[in-house]
Protein backbone atom coordinates (compact mmCIF):
# COMPACT_ATOMS: atom_id res chain seq x y z
CA UNK A 1 0.00 0.00 0.00
CA UNK A 2 1.45 3.61 -1.09
CA UNK A 3 2.54 5.92 1.33
CA UNK A 4 -0.63 8.28 2.01
CA UNK A 5 0.25 12.27 2.24
CA UNK A 6 -2.43 15.57 3.36
CA UNK A 7 -0.88 18.24 1.76
CA UNK A 8 -2.19 21.52 3.37
CA UNK A 9 -1.97 24.28 1.13
CA UNK A 10 -4.38 27.20 0.00
CA UNK A 11 -2.42 28.62 -3.30
CA UNK A 12 -3.95 26.94 -5.83
CA UNK A 13 -0.32 26.43 -8.31
CA UNK A 14 1.53 25.28 -5.69
CA UNK A 15 -0.97 22.81 -4.31
CA UNK A 16 -1.33 21.39 -7.90
CA UNK A 17 2.42 21.50 -8.49
CA UNK A 18 3.44 19.73 -5.04
CA UNK A 19 0.49 17.12 -5.42
CA UNK A 20 1.64 16.19 -9.38
CA UNK A 21 5.02 15.92 -7.89
CA UNK A 22 4.25 14.08 -5.04
CA UNK A 23 2.01 10.87 -7.17
CA UNK A 24 5.00 11.05 -9.71
CA UNK A 25 7.17 9.52 -6.96
CA UNK A 26 4.47 6.99 -6.25
CA UNK A 27 2.54 8.92 -3.24
CA UNK A 28 -1.38 8.98 -2.53
CA UNK A 29 -1.68 12.18 -2.10
CA UNK A 30 -5.00 14.09 -0.30
CA UNK A 31 -5.52 17.79 -0.29
CA UNK A 32 -6.58 20.69 2.12
CA UNK A 33 -7.11 24.54 1.61
CA UNK A 34 -7.45 25.43 4.81
CA UNK A 35 -6.61 24.71 8.61
CA UNK A 36 -10.08 23.56 9.67
CA UNK A 37 -10.20 21.00 5.87
CA UNK A 38 -7.12 19.80 7.40
CA UNK A 39 -8.32 18.65 10.35
CA UNK A 40 -11.65 17.31 8.78
CA UNK A 41 -9.17 15.43 6.30
CA UNK A 42 -6.60 14.21 8.93
CA UNK A 43 -9.68 12.31 11.10
CA UNK A 44 -11.11 11.23 7.71
CA UNK A 45 -8.30 9.59 5.90
CA UNK A 46 -5.70 9.44 8.98
CA UNK A 47 -2.80 10.71 6.65
CA UNK A 48 0.73 8.95 7.03
CA UNK A 49 2.46 12.49 6.79
CA UNK A 50 0.56 16.12 6.95
CA UNK A 51 2.52 18.62 4.63
CA UNK A 52 1.25 22.02 6.16
CA UNK A 53 1.18 25.55 4.81
CA UNK A 54 1.78 27.46 7.63
CA UNK A 55 -0.24 30.90 6.28
CA UNK A 56 -3.45 29.58 6.00
CA UNK A 57 -7.12 31.19 5.73
CA UNK A 58 -10.15 29.85 8.01
CA UNK A 59 -7.75 28.20 10.64
CA UNK A 60 -4.31 28.86 10.28
CA UNK A 61 -1.66 26.27 9.88
CA UNK A 62 -0.18 26.98 13.47
CA UNK A 63 -3.62 26.58 15.48
CA UNK A 64 -4.44 23.28 13.22
CA UNK A 65 -1.04 21.75 14.03
CA UNK A 66 -1.57 22.95 18.12
CA UNK A 67 -5.25 21.30 17.69
CA UNK A 68 -3.81 18.02 16.05
CA UNK A 69 -1.01 17.49 18.31
CA UNK A 70 -3.32 17.64 21.16
CA UNK A 71 -6.03 15.48 19.72
CA UNK A 72 -4.94 11.85 20.83
CA UNK A 73 -6.77 10.70 17.63
CA UNK A 74 -4.37 12.74 15.34
CA UNK A 75 -1.30 13.37 17.49
CA UNK A 76 0.65 10.32 16.27
CA UNK A 77 0.34 11.98 12.31
CA UNK A 78 3.64 13.54 11.98
CA UNK A 79 3.22 17.13 10.33
CA UNK A 80 5.85 18.83 8.64
CA UNK A 81 5.41 22.38 8.50
CA UNK A 82 5.85 24.47 5.01
CA UNK A 83 7.00 27.67 5.39
CA UNK A 84 8.08 30.72 3.83
CA UNK A 85 10.21 31.95 6.66
CA UNK A 86 13.67 30.37 6.75
CA UNK A 87 13.49 32.83 10.10
CA UNK A 88 14.81 30.91 13.52
CA UNK A 89 11.82 32.09 14.94
CA UNK A 90 9.36 30.65 12.48
CA UNK A 91 11.07 27.56 12.48
CA UNK A 92 10.29 27.56 16.44
CA UNK A 93 6.85 28.73 16.33
CA UNK A 94 6.16 25.58 13.44
CA UNK A 95 7.88 23.25 15.85
CA UNK A 96 6.05 24.50 19.07
CA UNK A 97 2.54 23.97 17.42
CA UNK A 98 3.82 20.36 17.28
CA UNK A 99 5.61 20.09 13.57
CA UNK A 100 8.51 17.34 13.89
CA UNK A 101 10.08 18.88 10.82
CA UNK A 102 9.86 21.86 8.38
CA UNK A 103 10.56 22.80 4.35
CA UNK A 104 11.12 26.29 3.67
CA UNK A 105 9.60 27.83 0.41
CA UNK A 106 10.82 28.27 -2.70
CA UNK A 107 10.56 24.10 -1.62
CA UNK A 108 13.68 22.01 -2.43
CA UNK A 109 11.84 18.85 -3.63
CA UNK A 110 15.00 15.93 -2.99
CA UNK A 111 14.95 17.71 0.16
CA UNK A 112 11.44 17.35 1.28
CA UNK A 113 11.27 14.26 -0.15
CA UNK A 114 14.46 13.08 2.34
CA UNK A 115 12.39 14.64 5.34
CA UNK A 116 9.44 13.07 4.50
CA UNK A 117 10.99 9.13 4.14
CA UNK A 118 12.74 10.45 7.93
CA UNK A 119 9.14 10.71 9.40
CA UNK A 120 8.06 7.61 7.85
CA UNK A 121 10.92 5.69 9.11
CA UNK A 122 11.94 7.97 12.46
CA UNK B 1 21.81 50.59 -8.83
CA UNK B 2 23.45 48.69 -6.68
CA UNK B 3 24.54 44.97 -7.17
CA UNK B 4 21.83 43.00 -5.69
CA UNK B 5 18.96 44.87 -8.10
CA UNK B 6 21.02 44.50 -10.76
CA UNK B 7 21.28 40.28 -10.21
CA UNK B 8 17.51 41.17 -9.40
CA UNK B 9 16.60 42.37 -13.07
CA UNK B 10 19.20 39.76 -14.77
CA UNK B 11 16.97 36.90 -12.85
CA UNK B 12 13.42 38.57 -14.13
CA UNK B 13 15.06 38.96 -17.76
CA UNK B 14 15.61 35.52 -17.21
CA UNK B 15 12.50 34.63 -15.93
CA UNK B 16 10.93 36.63 -19.60
CA UNK B 17 13.37 35.16 -21.95
CA UNK B 18 11.81 31.79 -20.59
CA UNK B 19 8.56 32.36 -20.97
CA UNK B 20 9.17 33.08 -24.69
CA UNK B 21 11.09 29.74 -25.12
CA UNK B 22 7.80 28.06 -23.33
CA UNK B 23 5.43 29.64 -25.94
CA UNK B 24 7.37 28.78 -28.62
CA UNK B 25 7.95 25.18 -27.71
CA UNK B 26 4.46 24.78 -26.62
CA UNK B 27 3.02 22.82 -29.22
CA UNK B 28 6.03 20.32 -28.80
CA UNK B 29 5.51 19.84 -25.19
CA UNK B 30 2.09 19.30 -25.98
CA UNK B 31 2.72 16.38 -28.29
CA UNK B 32 5.28 15.54 -25.03
CA UNK B 33 2.22 15.33 -22.92
CA UNK B 34 3.32 18.24 -20.71
CA UNK B 35 1.34 20.60 -22.09
CA UNK B 36 -0.49 21.02 -18.58
CA UNK B 37 3.07 21.64 -16.50
CA UNK B 38 3.86 24.14 -19.50
CA UNK B 39 0.81 25.91 -19.18
CA UNK B 40 1.44 26.17 -15.31
CA UNK B 41 4.47 27.14 -15.59
CA UNK B 42 3.51 30.08 -17.64
CA UNK B 43 0.95 30.93 -15.32
CA UNK B 44 2.87 30.92 -12.45
CA UNK B 45 5.81 32.86 -14.39
CA UNK B 46 2.99 35.63 -15.52
CA UNK B 47 2.13 35.66 -11.68
CA UNK B 48 5.46 36.56 -11.01
CA UNK B 49 6.57 39.30 -13.34
CA UNK B 50 2.76 40.37 -13.93
CA UNK B 51 1.88 43.82 -13.49
CA UNK B 52 -0.04 42.83 -9.84
CA UNK B 53 2.95 41.41 -8.48
CA UNK B 54 3.72 44.61 -6.75
CA UNK B 55 0.88 43.97 -4.68
CA UNK B 56 1.44 40.23 -4.05
CA UNK B 57 2.63 40.07 -0.65
CA UNK B 58 5.81 38.32 0.65
CA UNK B 59 4.05 35.26 1.44
CA UNK B 60 2.13 34.45 -2.11
CA UNK B 61 5.80 35.92 -4.12
CA UNK B 62 7.20 32.81 -2.70
CA UNK B 63 4.39 30.93 -3.22
CA UNK B 64 4.82 31.23 -6.66
CA UNK B 65 8.56 30.79 -7.16
CA UNK B 66 7.89 27.59 -5.09
CA UNK B 67 5.42 26.53 -7.98
CA UNK B 68 6.89 28.08 -10.96
CA UNK B 69 10.16 25.98 -9.92
CA UNK B 70 8.51 22.74 -8.90
CA UNK B 71 6.93 22.96 -12.55
CA UNK B 72 10.03 23.70 -14.15
CA UNK B 73 11.98 20.43 -12.05
CA UNK B 74 8.89 18.12 -13.56
CA UNK B 75 9.56 19.51 -16.94
CA UNK B 76 13.23 18.67 -16.85
CA UNK B 77 12.58 15.27 -15.27
CA UNK B 78 10.37 14.68 -18.60
CA UNK B 79 12.26 16.12 -21.31
CA UNK B 80 13.82 14.31 -23.32
CA UNK B 81 17.60 14.62 -23.03
CA UNK B 82 18.62 15.14 -26.53
CA UNK B 83 15.38 17.02 -28.09
CA UNK B 84 14.80 19.97 -26.08
CA UNK B 85 18.39 21.65 -25.33
CA UNK B 86 17.46 25.12 -25.43
CA UNK B 87 14.52 24.69 -23.32
CA UNK B 88 16.38 22.35 -20.48
CA UNK B 89 19.35 25.07 -20.54
CA UNK B 90 16.05 27.86 -19.99
CA UNK B 91 14.39 25.76 -17.40
CA UNK B 92 17.43 25.13 -14.98
CA UNK B 93 18.69 28.93 -15.61
CA UNK B 94 14.89 29.57 -14.45
CA UNK B 95 15.33 27.32 -11.55
CA UNK B 96 18.64 28.79 -10.47
CA UNK B 97 16.90 32.27 -11.03
CA UNK B 98 14.06 31.86 -8.82
CA UNK B 99 16.48 30.44 -6.13
CA UNK B 100 18.57 33.56 -6.31
CA UNK B 101 15.54 35.79 -6.29
CA UNK B 102 13.95 34.01 -3.18
CA UNK B 103 17.40 34.70 -1.44
CA UNK B 104 17.72 38.37 -2.27
CA UNK B 105 15.47 40.90 -0.25
CA UNK B 106 13.99 42.43 -3.48
CA UNK B 107 13.42 39.49 -5.03
CA UNK B 108 10.82 38.78 -2.46
CA UNK B 109 9.99 42.31 -1.31
CA UNK B 110 8.84 43.74 -4.67
CA UNK B 111 8.72 42.55 -7.78
CA UNK B 112 9.83 44.91 -11.00
CA UNK B 113 7.26 46.06 -13.12
CA UNK B 114 8.65 46.91 -16.26
CA UNK B 115 8.98 43.00 -17.49
CA UNK B 116 5.30 42.44 -18.34
CA UNK B 117 5.10 38.64 -19.52
CA UNK B 118 2.22 37.96 -22.37
CA UNK B 119 0.52 35.28 -19.98
CA UNK B 120 -0.38 31.65 -22.27
CA UNK B 121 -3.57 32.08 -20.23
CA UNK B 122 -4.32 32.59 -17.15
CA UNK B 123 -7.91 33.43 -16.58
CA UNK B 124 -10.31 31.04 -17.33
CA UNK B 125 -14.45 30.82 -19.42
CA UNK B 126 -16.90 29.34 -20.98
CA UNK B 127 -16.35 28.33 -23.88
CA UNK B 128 -18.49 27.40 -27.16
CA UNK B 129 -17.16 25.04 -29.35
CA UNK B 130 -19.31 24.39 -32.50
CA UNK B 131 -18.25 22.02 -35.27
CA UNK B 132 -19.64 19.13 -36.67
CA UNK B 133 -16.88 17.14 -36.50
CA UNK B 134 -16.45 15.14 -33.15
CA UNK B 135 -13.12 14.53 -33.49
CA UNK B 136 -12.56 18.70 -33.92
CA UNK B 137 -14.85 19.13 -31.06
CA UNK B 138 -13.38 16.09 -29.24
CA UNK B 139 -9.74 18.36 -29.57
CA UNK B 140 -10.78 21.40 -28.85
CA UNK B 141 -12.18 20.33 -25.49
CA UNK B 142 -9.75 18.48 -24.06
CA UNK B 143 -7.18 21.66 -25.04
CA UNK B 144 -9.38 24.09 -23.82
CA UNK B 145 -10.53 22.32 -20.66
CA UNK B 146 -6.87 21.11 -19.34
CA UNK B 147 -6.47 25.03 -18.95
CA UNK B 148 -9.86 25.46 -16.70
CA UNK B 149 -11.86 26.32 -19.35
CA UNK B 150 -15.38 25.61 -19.25
CA UNK B 151 -16.25 23.80 -22.21
CA UNK B 152 -19.49 23.04 -24.27
CA UNK B 153 -19.73 21.83 -27.11
CA UNK B 154 -22.44 22.23 -30.55
CA UNK B 155 -22.36 20.47 -33.83
CA UNK B 156 -24.41 22.39 -35.16
CA UNK B 157 -25.51 26.33 -36.08
CA UNK B 158 -28.62 25.64 -34.09
CA UNK B 159 -27.17 23.70 -32.01
CA UNK B 160 -25.65 26.66 -31.01
CA UNK B 161 -27.76 29.17 -30.73
CA UNK B 162 -29.76 26.85 -28.45
CA UNK B 163 -26.30 26.37 -26.53
CA UNK B 164 -26.32 30.02 -25.88
CA UNK B 165 -29.53 30.59 -24.22
CA UNK B 166 -28.81 27.76 -21.92
CA UNK B 167 -25.50 28.82 -20.32
CA UNK B 168 -23.50 31.69 -20.26
CA UNK B 169 -21.33 31.66 -22.45
CA UNK B 170 -17.89 33.70 -22.94
CA UNK B 171 -16.74 33.13 -26.14
CA UNK B 172 -17.91 30.75 -29.01
CA UNK B 173 -15.42 29.30 -31.31
CA UNK B 174 -17.30 28.42 -34.35
CA UNK B 175 -16.77 26.46 -37.45
CA UNK B 176 -17.97 27.98 -40.69
CA UNK B 177 -18.73 24.65 -43.05
CA UNK B 178 -21.42 22.55 -40.70
CA UNK B 179 -24.59 20.95 -42.50
CA UNK B 180 -27.68 22.70 -41.82
CA UNK B 181 -27.23 25.82 -40.20
CA UNK B 182 -24.09 27.25 -41.53
CA UNK B 183 -21.49 29.02 -39.11
CA UNK B 184 -22.27 32.34 -41.08
CA UNK B 185 -25.69 31.98 -40.60
CA UNK B 186 -25.12 31.50 -36.98
CA UNK B 187 -22.96 34.10 -36.41
CA UNK B 188 -25.64 36.08 -38.23
CA UNK B 189 -27.65 35.15 -36.02
CA UNK B 190 -25.06 35.66 -33.24
CA UNK B 191 -24.81 39.38 -33.40
CA UNK B 192 -28.20 40.34 -34.93
CA UNK B 193 -29.52 39.12 -30.84
CA UNK B 194 -28.97 42.05 -28.96
CA UNK B 195 -28.24 39.66 -25.57
CA UNK B 196 -25.73 37.85 -27.36
CA UNK B 197 -23.97 39.99 -29.36
CA UNK B 198 -21.55 41.02 -26.86
CA UNK B 199 -20.39 37.60 -27.08
CA UNK B 200 -16.48 37.44 -28.91
CA UNK B 201 -16.72 34.74 -32.05
CA UNK B 202 -13.45 33.50 -33.07
CA UNK B 203 -14.42 31.65 -36.44
CA UNK B 204 -12.42 28.48 -37.55
CA UNK B 205 -12.10 28.42 -41.18
CA UNK B 206 -11.11 25.00 -42.61
CA UNK B 207 -9.38 25.98 -45.75
CA UNK B 208 -6.71 28.74 -45.70
CA UNK B 209 -9.71 31.28 -47.43
CA UNK B 210 -9.53 35.09 -46.62
CA UNK B 211 -12.04 35.57 -48.27
CA UNK B 212 -14.74 33.85 -46.03
CA UNK B 213 -12.86 35.46 -42.83
CA UNK B 214 -13.16 39.01 -44.30
CA UNK B 215 -16.75 38.05 -44.85
CA UNK B 216 -16.83 36.72 -41.13
CA UNK B 217 -15.39 39.73 -39.96
CA UNK B 218 -17.89 42.32 -41.67
CA UNK B 219 -20.57 39.84 -40.04
CA UNK B 220 -19.23 40.66 -36.56
CA UNK B 221 -16.63 37.97 -35.98
CA UNK B 222 -13.77 39.24 -33.51
CA UNK B 223 -11.12 36.53 -34.85
CA UNK B 224 -10.53 34.29 -36.89
CA UNK B 225 -7.83 30.72 -36.78
CA UNK B 226 -7.20 28.53 -39.58
CA UNK B 227 -7.43 25.01 -39.13
CA UNK B 228 -5.28 23.03 -38.37
CA UNK B 229 -4.93 25.73 -35.38
CA UNK B 230 -1.33 26.36 -33.43
CA UNK B 231 -2.24 25.76 -30.18
CA UNK B 232 -0.28 28.54 -28.80
CA UNK B 233 -2.22 31.03 -31.00
CA UNK B 234 -5.68 29.00 -29.96
CA UNK B 235 -5.05 30.08 -25.97
CA UNK B 236 -3.82 33.67 -27.31
CA UNK B 237 -6.71 34.30 -29.38
CA UNK B 238 -9.07 33.02 -26.70
CA UNK B 239 -7.27 35.26 -24.15
CA UNK B 240 -7.66 37.98 -25.88
CA UNK B 241 -11.02 37.40 -26.18
CA UNK B 242 -11.83 36.37 -22.77
CA UNK B 243 -10.16 40.05 -21.64
CA UNK B 244 -12.60 41.65 -24.10
CA UNK B 245 -15.61 40.14 -22.92
CA UNK B 246 -14.49 41.05 -19.16
CA UNK B 247 -14.16 44.66 -19.99
CA UNK B 248 -17.08 44.62 -21.69
CA UNK B 249 -18.93 42.81 -19.00
CA UNK B 250 -17.73 45.66 -16.74
CA UNK B 251 -18.79 48.27 -18.65
CA UNK B 252 -22.35 46.94 -19.23
CA UNK B 253 -22.56 46.15 -15.28
CA UNK B 254 -20.96 49.99 -14.54
CA UNK B 255 -23.90 51.05 -16.97
CA UNK B 256 -26.88 48.83 -15.58
CA UNK B 257 -25.75 50.71 -12.05
CA UNK B 258 -25.75 53.76 -13.80
CA UNK B 259 -29.04 52.90 -14.93
CA UNK B 260 -30.38 51.80 -11.42
CA UNK B 261 -29.20 54.97 -9.96
CA UNK B 262 -30.78 57.15 -12.41
CA UNK B 263 -34.43 54.79 -12.49
CA UNK B 264 -33.92 55.17 -8.44
CA UNK B 265 -33.79 59.05 -8.69
CA UNK B 266 -36.55 59.41 -11.46
CA UNK B 267 -38.81 57.05 -9.47
CA UNK B 268 -38.09 59.04 -6.16
CA UNK B 269 -38.34 62.29 -7.91
CA UNK B 270 -40.52 61.88 -10.90
CA UNK B 271 -43.84 61.64 -8.63
CA UNK B 272 -43.56 64.89 -7.49
CA UNK B 273 -41.18 66.57 -9.70
CA UNK B 274 -41.87 67.15 -13.83
CA UNK B 275 -39.68 65.19 -16.17
CA UNK B 276 -37.55 68.01 -16.84
CA UNK B 277 -36.84 68.84 -13.24
CA UNK B 278 -36.20 65.62 -12.61
CA UNK B 279 -33.59 65.62 -16.22
CA UNK B 280 -32.22 68.83 -15.14
CA UNK B 281 -31.26 67.55 -11.64
CA UNK B 282 -29.47 64.02 -13.13
CA UNK B 283 -27.67 66.06 -15.62
CA UNK B 284 -26.64 68.63 -12.81
CA UNK B 285 -26.04 65.98 -9.54
CA UNK B 286 -23.82 69.41 -7.58
CA UNK B 287 -27.66 70.77 -7.83
CA UNK B 288 -27.82 68.52 -4.82
CA UNK B 289 -25.86 70.07 -2.46
CA UNK B 290 -27.68 71.22 0.70
CA UNK B 291 -28.31 74.39 0.71
CA UNK B 292 -30.38 76.93 -1.17
CA UNK B 293 -31.69 80.51 -2.52
CA UNK B 294 -34.34 83.15 -1.79
CA UNK B 295 -37.03 82.67 -4.53
CA UNK B 296 -40.04 84.09 -5.32
CA UNK B 297 -42.97 81.53 -5.23
CA UNK B 298 -46.53 81.08 -5.87
CA UNK B 299 -47.76 78.53 -3.52
CA UNK B 300 -50.74 76.42 -3.83
CA UNK B 301 -52.18 74.38 -1.35
CA UNK B 302 -55.12 72.14 -1.96
CA UNK B 303 -57.36 69.39 0.34
CA UNK B 304 -60.48 67.66 0.44
CA UNK B 305 -62.92 69.34 2.37
CA UNK B 306 -64.59 67.12 5.36
CA UNK B 307 -62.49 64.63 4.07
CA UNK B 308 -62.38 62.38 7.68
CA UNK B 309 -66.29 62.12 7.63
CA UNK B 310 -65.84 60.69 4.34
CA UNK B 311 -63.37 58.39 5.37
CA UNK B 312 -66.08 57.22 8.16
CA UNK B 313 -68.56 56.30 5.55
CA UNK B 314 -66.49 54.30 2.95
CA UNK B 315 -64.71 51.06 3.43
CA UNK B 316 -60.79 51.79 3.83
CA UNK B 317 -60.19 50.31 0.18
CA UNK B 318 -62.33 52.51 -1.36
CA UNK B 319 -60.96 55.61 0.33
CA UNK B 320 -57.60 54.73 -0.93
CA UNK B 321 -58.61 54.20 -4.44
CA UNK B 322 -60.79 57.77 -4.31
CA UNK B 323 -57.57 59.48 -2.94
CA UNK B 324 -55.27 57.94 -5.20
CA UNK B 325 -58.07 58.54 -8.27
CA UNK B 326 -57.83 62.49 -7.13
CA UNK B 327 -54.16 63.25 -6.15
CA UNK B 328 -53.42 61.28 -9.45
CA UNK B 329 -55.48 63.70 -11.32
CA UNK B 330 -54.60 66.71 -9.56
CA UNK B 331 -51.21 65.81 -9.69
CA UNK B 332 -51.62 65.54 -13.64
CA UNK B 333 -53.13 68.83 -14.01
CA UNK B 334 -50.19 70.57 -11.70
CA UNK B 335 -47.42 69.36 -13.93
CA UNK B 336 -49.46 70.32 -16.89
CA UNK B 337 -49.09 74.17 -15.37
CA UNK B 338 -45.32 73.70 -14.88
CA UNK B 339 -46.00 73.27 -10.78
CA UNK B 340 -43.68 71.18 -8.64
CA UNK B 341 -45.40 69.22 -5.79
CA UNK B 342 -43.80 69.55 -2.65
CA UNK B 343 -46.00 67.49 -0.65
CA UNK B 344 -48.92 65.17 -0.28
CA UNK B 345 -50.54 65.10 3.05
CA UNK B 346 -52.91 62.59 3.39
CA UNK B 347 -55.66 64.22 1.40
CA UNK B 348 -53.56 67.92 1.23
CA UNK B 349 -51.76 68.99 -1.81
CA UNK B 350 -48.89 71.05 -1.42
CA UNK B 351 -47.47 72.76 -4.88
CA UNK B 352 -45.29 75.75 -5.95
CA UNK B 353 -44.87 77.87 -8.94
CA UNK B 354 -41.61 79.29 -10.41
CA UNK B 355 -39.12 76.67 -8.49
CA UNK B 356 -37.14 75.12 -9.21
CA UNK B 357 -37.68 76.00 -12.15
CA UNK B 358 -38.05 79.38 -13.25
CA UNK B 359 -41.29 80.64 -14.32
CA UNK B 360 -41.71 84.47 -14.18
CA UNK B 361 -45.58 83.88 -14.70
CA UNK B 362 -45.59 81.21 -12.01
CA UNK B 363 -48.86 83.50 -9.65
CA UNK B 364 -50.91 83.36 -13.06
CA UNK B 365 -50.04 79.50 -13.60
CA UNK B 366 -51.04 78.61 -10.02
CA UNK B 367 -54.18 80.58 -10.23
CA UNK B 368 -55.07 79.14 -13.86
CA UNK B 369 -54.25 75.83 -12.39
CA UNK B 370 -56.60 75.90 -9.23
CA UNK B 371 -59.32 76.94 -12.20
CA UNK B 372 -58.49 73.83 -13.91
CA UNK B 373 -58.66 71.52 -10.25
CA UNK B 374 -61.95 72.46 -9.70
CA UNK B 375 -63.11 72.07 -12.72
CA UNK B 376 -61.95 68.50 -12.48
CA UNK B 377 -62.99 67.71 -9.40
CA UNK B 378 -66.76 68.90 -10.70
CA UNK B 379 -66.40 66.41 -13.68
CA UNK B 380 -65.20 63.68 -11.01
CA UNK B 381 -68.50 64.16 -9.02
CA UNK B 382 -70.61 63.85 -12.03
CA UNK B 383 -68.78 60.60 -12.51
CA UNK B 384 -69.46 59.44 -8.92
CA UNK B 385 -72.93 60.82 -8.77
CA UNK B 386 -73.64 58.16 -11.42
CA UNK B 387 -71.62 55.47 -9.74
CA UNK B 388 -73.41 56.35 -6.26
CA UNK B 389 -69.89 57.55 -4.43
CA UNK B 390 -69.99 59.99 -2.16
CA UNK B 391 -69.15 63.50 -3.64
CA UNK B 392 -65.76 65.43 -2.72
CA UNK B 393 -65.13 68.93 -2.89
CA UNK B 394 -61.65 70.97 -2.63
CA UNK B 395 -60.99 74.20 -1.08
CA UNK B 396 -57.73 75.75 -2.93
CA UNK B 397 -55.62 78.56 -1.12
CA UNK B 398 -52.98 80.35 -3.38
CA UNK B 399 -49.71 82.59 -2.24
CA UNK B 400 -47.27 84.23 -3.41
CA UNK B 401 -44.10 85.29 -1.87
CA UNK B 402 -40.21 85.36 -1.21
CA UNK B 403 -39.25 81.36 0.43
CA UNK B 404 -36.02 79.90 0.95
CA UNK B 405 -35.88 77.26 -1.78
CA UNK B 406 -33.61 73.89 -2.00
CA UNK B 407 -32.33 71.13 -0.25
CA UNK B 408 -33.40 71.11 2.98
CA UNK B 409 -32.27 68.84 5.76
CA UNK B 410 -29.43 66.13 6.91
CA UNK B 411 -26.69 64.74 4.58
CA UNK B 412 -28.76 61.38 5.07
CA UNK B 413 -32.05 62.61 4.41
CA UNK B 414 -32.45 65.57 2.31
CA UNK B 415 -35.50 66.87 0.21
CA UNK B 416 -35.97 69.62 -2.02
CA UNK B 417 -38.42 72.28 -0.09
CA UNK B 418 -39.49 75.28 0.83
CA UNK B 419 -39.26 77.11 3.87
CA UNK B 420 -40.59 80.89 4.65
CA UNK B 421 -43.50 82.79 6.03
CA UNK B 422 -45.22 82.52 2.85
CA UNK B 423 -45.28 79.01 3.34
CA UNK B 424 -47.50 79.19 6.57
CA UNK B 425 -49.77 82.03 5.33
CA UNK B 426 -50.96 79.81 2.63
CA UNK B 427 -51.60 77.57 5.03
CA UNK B 428 -53.76 79.65 6.82
CA UNK B 429 -55.47 81.07 3.98
CA UNK B 430 -56.52 77.62 3.23
CA UNK B 431 -58.05 77.08 7.13
CA UNK B 432 -60.42 79.71 5.37
CA UNK B 433 -61.73 78.24 2.47
CA UNK B 434 -64.70 76.78 2.22
CA UNK B 435 -65.96 73.79 -0.37
CA UNK B 436 -65.26 74.51 -3.51
CA UNK B 437 -63.57 77.43 -3.21
CA UNK B 438 -60.11 79.19 -4.66
CA UNK B 439 -59.07 81.90 -2.67
CA UNK B 440 -55.76 83.53 -3.11
CA UNK B 441 -53.62 86.89 -0.72
CA UNK B 442 -53.13 90.59 -2.08
CA UNK B 443 -49.72 89.07 -2.93
CA UNK B 444 -51.08 87.00 -5.25
CA UNK B 445 -53.19 89.10 -6.67
CA UNK B 446 -50.07 91.99 -7.27
CA UNK B 447 -48.70 89.34 -9.11
CA UNK B 448 -51.40 88.77 -11.85
CA UNK B 449 -51.09 90.53 -14.56
CA UNK B 450 -55.16 90.10 -14.95
CA UNK B 451 -57.75 89.95 -12.24
CA UNK B 452 -60.99 89.30 -14.33
CA UNK B 453 -62.42 86.54 -12.09
CA UNK B 454 -61.49 87.88 -8.81
CA UNK B 455 -63.96 89.02 -6.05
CA UNK B 456 -62.83 90.50 -2.56
CA UNK B 457 -63.10 88.30 0.93
CA UNK B 458 -62.24 91.17 2.95
CA UNK B 459 -59.09 91.27 4.98
CA UNK B 460 -58.31 88.41 7.36
CA UNK B 461 -55.89 88.36 10.88
CA UNK B 462 -54.56 85.01 10.31
CA UNK B 463 -53.23 83.09 13.92
CA UNK B 464 -49.66 83.73 14.02
CA UNK B 465 -49.24 86.05 11.19
CA UNK B 466 -48.35 89.94 12.14
CA UNK B 467 -49.94 91.38 9.28
CA UNK B 468 -53.65 91.16 8.04
CA UNK B 469 -54.04 89.76 4.95
CA UNK B 470 -56.27 90.69 2.23
CA UNK B 471 -58.02 87.64 0.05
CA UNK B 472 -59.66 87.60 -3.09
CA UNK B 473 -61.66 84.60 -4.00
CA UNK B 474 -61.62 83.53 -7.56
CA UNK B 475 -64.66 82.66 -9.75
CA UNK B 476 -63.84 79.42 -11.82
CA UNK B 477 -67.49 78.03 -12.99
CA UNK B 478 -68.28 78.66 -16.12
Amino acid sequence: MSTKLLLVEDNELNRDMLTRRLIRKGFEVVTAEDGLEALEKMRQYHPDVVLMDLNLPILSGWEACKIAANDPDLADIPMLALTAHALEKELKKALDAGCKDYATKPIDFPVLLRKIAGLLNP
Amino acid sequence: MSSTSTATALSRQRIVELNDLLNETLAELDKADLFEESTLLATSLSALTAGHTEALSRHDLLNYYTSACGYAEILLEELDDTAHISLQTGLTNLVTAIRELSETPEGVAKANSSYKLEPITTTVGSILVVDDQSDNRTVLERLLSRVGHTVYTADSGEAALDQLTRHPIDIVLLDLSMPGMGGKTALTKIKADPKLRSIPVIVISGHQDLDSVVECITLGADDYLFKPFNSVLLHARIAAGLDRKQWHDRELNYLHQLEQRERFIRATFGRYLTDEIVADILEKPEGLRLGGDLKEITILMADIRGFTQLCSQMPPEQVVSLLNGYLGTMTEIIMRHNGTIDEFLGDAILAVFGAPKDDPNHAQSAVACSVEMQQAVAAVNRQHRTANLPQISTGIAINTGTVVAGNIGSDRRAKYGFVGTPMNVTSRIEDLCEANEILISDATKQALRNGDRLYDKGTHSLKGIDQPVRIFGVKWQN
